[in-house]
């Protein structure tokens, strides 16, 4: 039980989260990937999906970053429009998480 | 698995889609592969970590085809969108099964009677022109005028109501990929927990 109540949490959390990290610099999808894996337990995997969309919906855009070993890396940027929603997001979840609090210290 | 297994089965689960797009999503693995290896782990630590390679097809054939259907809302695109939402398959896509079946038939039944409506209507005004034709045995000036009145107005109602229904369809179709994207993000790290 508790272990889903955790999954269904973090799925709420995830886009905010990511869009969180890239708003303190640029970063590259595998240290975005380890980071949110060490963070909140996400699939490593499913961070491509989740930036792929997050790209379409302009919440963040790529440039490539030439590397003096191997291929180009992809770096994403937050966008204004991502930054925009990023605050709303932590307008919504801080609100909520006021709201959790004052009915869990009635119990706590 | 090894990476070249996760890349294959990766592959194989994506055949069919663009392959522009395939190109972009497997750069991203490799690339993934790539850095997880320079910073020491094994090829089976890092595709253990990165989930099932056909759930994560899946996820991401769903994806492509809600992005299909937004580019052009076709009825075929329709089918592919959902086909692929419920490519999904879990339990929970096995609850929104008869909801998905209701939706299409309305969206069929719905469709086709908004073209009929346009296609009498258009009839109606066409029969106004020729009295000759003497429809619903009407033949005099004021009648063929109130009949091409009638084909216009029902004309008018299909394409009126044909476009609110495309608006209800979008939105159904955007809070069903929401549903999706809720349920089934993240399920691989459930399945590796449990």
């Amino acid at each position: 039980m508790s272990e889903s109540l955790q999954v269904q949490l973090k799925k709420g959390v995830l886009e905010m989260c990511v869009l969180a990290l890239l708003s303190g610099g640029d970063n590259y999808a595998y240290e975005i990937a380890s980071r949110m894996a060490e963070a909140v337990g996400m699939g490593e995997g499913t961070v491509y999906p989740l930036m792929r969309r997050m790209q379409n919906e302009g919440l963040v855009t790529t440039y490539l970053v030439e590397s003096p070993a191997g291929p180009p890396r992809k770096y994403y940027k937050i966008t204004k429009s991502g930054a925009l929603a990023l605050k709303s997001q932590i307008t919504d979840w801080q609100a909520f998480e006021v709201s959790v609090r004052k009915i869990l210290g009635d119990v706590a | 698995m090894t990476r070249n297994e996760f890349i294959t089965r990766l592959r194989q689960g994506l055949v069919g889609l663009d392959p522009d797009y395939v190109r972009d999503v497997m750069a991203d693995y490799e690339t993934h592969f790539e850095d997880g290896a320079k910073s020491g782990r094994s090829e089976e630590e890092i595709s253990a970590a990165l989930g099932d390679p056909g759930r994560l097809a899946r996820e991401l054939r769903a994806e492509a085809g809600f992005k299909r259907w937004e580019a052009a809302r076709t009825p075929g695109n329709l089918v592919g969108a959902v086909l692929a939402l419920m490519g999904l398959a879990t339990i929970d896509v096995m609850f929104l099964m008869p909801f998905l079946f209701a939706m299409f038939g309305i969206f069929v039944g719905f469709s086709v009677a908004c073209l009929v409506l346009v296609v009498v209507g258009f009839a109606l005004m066409i029969g106004s022109l020729f009295p000759g034709l003497a429809w619903f045995g009407l033949t005099g000036g004021v009648e063929m005028l109130a009949l091409g009145l009638v084909g216009l107005g029902l004309v008018a109602l299909g394409v009126g109501l044909g476009a609110l229904f495309s608006l209800i369809v979008n939105l159904i179709v955007k809070a069903l990929v929401q549903y999706a994207r809720l349920h089934f993000r993240l399920i691989n790290t459930v399945t590796q927990e449990a």
